[in-house]
């Protein structure tokens, strides 16, 4: 302290513009930039520390390996540190210096917790989890459920910084990603046979939710028993019956509608323009709604003249394909819908879409009894009905 | 025996088939089990390419340049190829004559998708199939019958492409694709599993000589599931080595 004193008196008489402070200010400034290099000191060898306890650069996560602070609660505990069974993992069984690990982190963890070995074994695994156990758990306690160094929510994100604005700022947001377990809500940690570490097929996992009828939206809104919905109604949108409902919507947060993943027209009429069915156009052919004629194109067409340009293409009040089409799942082929909205009190008008073996027939609804013949009579003999 | 026991099963799985939701097929046209006609069809690097081959399997994409999906798709089917380099596999993708070659050449390229690339004059193979999404896969065996369409998945795509090029090629069984096509839901947890590892626990503790501690962990894990043969074994052996062979006995 003396040395740093002279040194700081030799600067002082060293630069005469300089006023000197009193002799007060002079040990507050010499105790400040001692605590300072002393704080830097701290944190360098911490940084040393965590590298070599083979920590990547994992963003978020703090507090090290060691065991919470004594006094402090902790919200779970792992039997053996409990136990002060230290030599089950480390080479000295005194839990004041332990010593280093017997084995590699992960090969001590299953020893005992041999069913994550499969997890870890499946088709898509987390690379956090097959690197070390110790990026997301800490061996001793935690503060939080399962030993997590964080809760699940800050603990993904401190990785996966990309979903962060995602989930949290898009125009619609899904409670499933910061309600009850968060992002292990629908993802598991340690691996699964489903892409994107899904526990299962988006279908199958978005049905433990909205498989009830009592679930409301983010804004409140009562929304589908989708299990029962697919069960009254046995014609299935394709991603539907793949249980792929991530093809239309985006379960972390979306711009659009109903976690939509693009514009797709909310209303029965809409002006045609292709970007407002950016949706249905990954997959459907924008081309069907363009070409006035075809004898290619589409089924829903009678001799050529196009009946899906008819319902669509318009500049006013073109049909969209809402007012024709059940999205998910319909008593009728091509999952054309029961029947269309009509006034104010709620009527539906049935469109008892009959299919035929050259093409359909729907009922008086919005225009008069109409049909459709796709093909010539003689090829309609052999061909498949209503397509 | 054996024999109508299988009968019963291809039954079952018939019935199964029959009463399944119907789905939006690929192809309205053509069904799985359907024969797919072969034809030569204009291609992109000039004279004329059959649509299938004489492989075990054909694999075919209808695809859209510039479309998001089909860019995926052709970019994945370019990572098969050379997956399966070598084998019994025929590579096709189809696109209309409505886009221009220079838009079809681009999409093909950015995708690394170095196959036979056939352009459909007119929409008429587009039409006779009824295509009804883009992209769609078709798969068909060594005969051209149709084996699996496959429209585009966010989820689980690749690996159910893969899945049905793999049965056909029969490096998996049935049994395995199925597995592939339905995945086991990954879940962690239960009793079982919480029984297991407190026996493994015990088993450590008691290597160490921790008599006590591992017939407490032991006697946890028997509480999680009283079945656990392996469980019933390291108490008796604590018991023993306690001394306490007469309580082990009961």
């Amino acid at each position: 302290m003396n040395m740093i004193i002279q040194a700081f008196n030799a600067g002082e008489s060293e630069n005469r513009n300089i006023r000197p402070l009193p002799a007060s200010g002079r040990r507050r400034v010499i105790v400040t930039t001692v605590l300072l290099l002393a704080g830097l000191c701290l944190a360098a060898s911490l940084f040393v520390a965590e590298k070599a306890a083979g920590k990547t650069a994992k963003a978020g996560r703090t507090g090290g390996l060691a065991p919470l602070p004594e006094g402090e609660l902790a919200a779970s505990l792992h039997a053996p540190f409990a136990g002060g069974d230290c030599g089950l993992c480390h080479q000295n069984q005194d839990p004041k210096a332990p010593g280093p690990l017997l084995k590699a982190v992960n090969d001590i963890c299953r020893g005992c917790h041999e069913d994550f070995s499969h997890l870890t074994e499946r088709k898509f695994r987390h690379a956090a989890a097959t690197e070390s156990c110790n990026n997301c758990h800490n061996p001793h306690n935690a503060r939080y459920d399962k030993l997590l160094v964080k809760d699940v929510g800050t603990l993904c994100l401190s990785c996966h910084t990309d979903m962060k604005p995602v989930t949290t700022e898009a125009r619609v947001k899904h409670d499933a990603t910061i309600k009850d377990k968060a992002c292990i809500n629908c993802h598991n940690s340690h691996g699964t046979d489903v892409e994107h570490l899904l526990i299962s097929l988006p279908y199958d996992l978005c049905v433990t939710c909205h498989g009830e009828d009592k679930v409301k939206d983010h804004d409140g809104r009562q929304l589908t028993d989708f299990k029962k919905l697919l069960e009254e109604n046995p014609e299935h949108h394709g991603p539907a019956a793949d249980k792929d409902c991530s093809a239309c919507h985006n379960p972390h947060g979306a711009e659009y509608f109903r976690l939509l993943n693009q514009e797709y027209p909310s209303k029965f009429y809409a002006s045609y323009n292709p970007e407002t069915y950016a949706l249905c156009f990954n997959c459907h052919e924008e081309s069907v709604f363009e070409e006035p004629r075809t004898k290619t194109l589409t089924l829903f067409r009678d001799g050529e003249v196009n009946l899906h340009y008819l319902h669509v293409n318009k500049a006013q009040r073109g049909r969209t394909c809402r007012a024709c089409h059940e999205v998910h799942a319909a008593k009728q082929a091509h999952q054309v819908r029961d029947g269309v909205p009509y006034g104010s009190k709620g009527w539906i008008l049935k469109i008892n879409y009959t299919p035929t073996r050259s093409g359909g027939t729907c009922t008086k609804t919005c225009h008069d009894i109409k049909g459709y013949t796709n093909q010539p009579a003689d090829l309609a003999a052999g061909s498949q009905a209503g397509r | 025996m054996r024999r109508s026991a299988l009968s019963v099963c291809r039954i079952a799985i018939a019935a199964v088939l029959a009463f399944a939701p119907s789905a939006e097929a690929g192809f309205h046209r053509a069904d799985v089990g359907d024969v797919i006609e072969n034809v030569a069809l204009p291609a992109l690097s000039g004279g004329r390419q059959p649509l299938l081959g004489q492989a075990a399997v054909n694999v075919f994409v209808f695809f859209k340049p510039g479309q998001e999906h089909s860019l995926t798709t052709l970019t994945k089917l370019a990572g098969f190829k050379e997956k399966f380099a070598g084998k019994s596999v025929h590579w096709a993708a189809v696109a209309s004559d409505r886009f221009k070659l220079v838009d079809i050449e681009a999409t093909v390229q950015a995708a690394g998708f170095s196959m036979s690339v056939l352009i459909d004059t007119g929409d008429e193979l587009y039409g006779r199939l009824g295509v009804a999404l883009c992209p769609t896969i078709g798969i068909t065996d060594r005969r051209h019958q149709l084996v699996a369409d496959l429209s585009f998945a966010k989820v689980n795509y690749a690996a159910v492409i893969s899945g049905h090029i793999r049965h056909q090629l029969q490096e998996i069984s049935s049994a395995k694709l199925q597995d592939i096509l339905n995945p086991t839901a990954a879940v962690q947890g239960g009793d079982a599993k919480m029984a297991h590892r407190r026996l493994k626990y015990a088993e450590k503790l008691f290597q160490a000589g921790k008599h006590a501690r591992a017939l407490e962990n032991v006697q946890a894990s028997l509480a999680k599931d009283p079945n656990l043969a392996a469980a019933r074994v390291l108490q008796e052996r604590i018991l023993s080595a306690q001394g306490r062979s007469a309580e082990s006995v009961r």
